[in-house]
């Protein structure tokens, strides 16, 4: 795939892959943003390559998965260096700015997401957010169909519980 | 994939990307801040490596030159004897006659009360 077609993939699934990361990075809009950034740049170097065996969208949310799990862990591993803690305040919570900008009904579903397992919110993010098939999100997940499918329907089941119970 | 009854799940998910696609950043913008990380790689320590290769080669030659017997301990093969673990086991009884001449009317009493039994 040529440097143009690539960049043009990326900028007609950018909104998506910029919701795929904000649900990756647990509702912080800044660590979304450098999730995506970092994940354009492997593109861009060839560090991640497209072979094609899956859709370009379930590659690139895969890439952007990974990414952000890395970053994750550089995250963690600068909070346990001595100090770390000053300068870091990251707490894998949205930001409050995200917070306030977020509608009453989206809010709630956010904190009900956040109840949820990682895999089970992942899933149900793929599936009803950006409508992959559970086997597309399977593919995203880096986990089985089987166990893709044990995750929507515990996921959707624990959501719907959530939100029910939740005060209008 | 999904049933009537997850038409609501699926109605706030799409106020949720609303919202999400209403407040991401630009793709240029995006991409250009993505281009702007792309650092010079980190300069290796190749200077550090070479002089801690050096070193370890210096020490060896040291080593090598100062240590006694560089040359190897020539080793007189006729003084030595070896003798091995089951090598009792080849001693005859009485073998001392064996390697002496046989006399008349004399015996020789040391030998015979050397015999080992295996």
């Amino acid at each position: 795939m040529s440097p143009e077609t690539l960049e043009l993939e990326l900028a007609c699934l950018h909104a998506a892959a910029f919701g795929w990361a904000i649900a990756c990075c647990a509702g912080d809009r800044a660590a979304a943003e450098d999730a995506l950034q970092a994940s354009y740049l492997k593109i861009l170097d060839g560090r991640a390559r497209f072979d094609g065996r899956a859709s370009f969208r379930t590659w690139l949310f895969a890439v952007v998965r990974n990414t952000a799990a890395e970053l994750r862990r550089r995250s963690a591993l600068r909070r346990l260096r001595p100090l770390a803690v000053l300068d870091d305040t990251s707490d894998e919570r949205p930001d409050a700015a995200t917070v306030l900008a977020r509608a009453d009904a989206s809010r709630r579903l956010l904190a009900a997401l956040a109840t949820l397992p990682r895999r089970q919110r992942e899933v149900l993010h793929l599936v009803f957010y950006q409508d992959l098939t559970i086997s597309e999100a399977a593919a995203v997940a880096g986990v089985s169909l089987g166990t893709a499918r044990t995750h929507y329907e515990r996921g959707k089941a624990a959501l719907k519980k959530l939100l029910k119970e939740e005060p209008e | 994939m999904t049933d009537r009854n997850d038409s609501d799940l699926r109605d706030r998910f799409r106020a949720l990307r609303r919202e999400d696609a209403a407040a991401a950043p630009p793709f240029d913008a995006t991409l250009a801040a993505a281009r702007a990380r792309r650092v010079a790689p980190p300069r290796r320590p190749r200077g550090w490596l070479a002089a801690a290769a050096v070193a370890v080669a210096a020490v060896a030659v040291a080593l090598l030159l100062t240590r006694p017997d560089r040359h190897g301990r020539t080793i007189d093969l006729a003084t030595v004897r070896w003798e091995g673990p089951t090598d009792f086991l080849l001693v005859l009884p009485g073998d001392e006659l064996l390697r002496s001449i046989p006399r008349f009317g004399r015996m020789n009493l040391s030998s015979l009360s050397d015999r080992r039994t295996p």
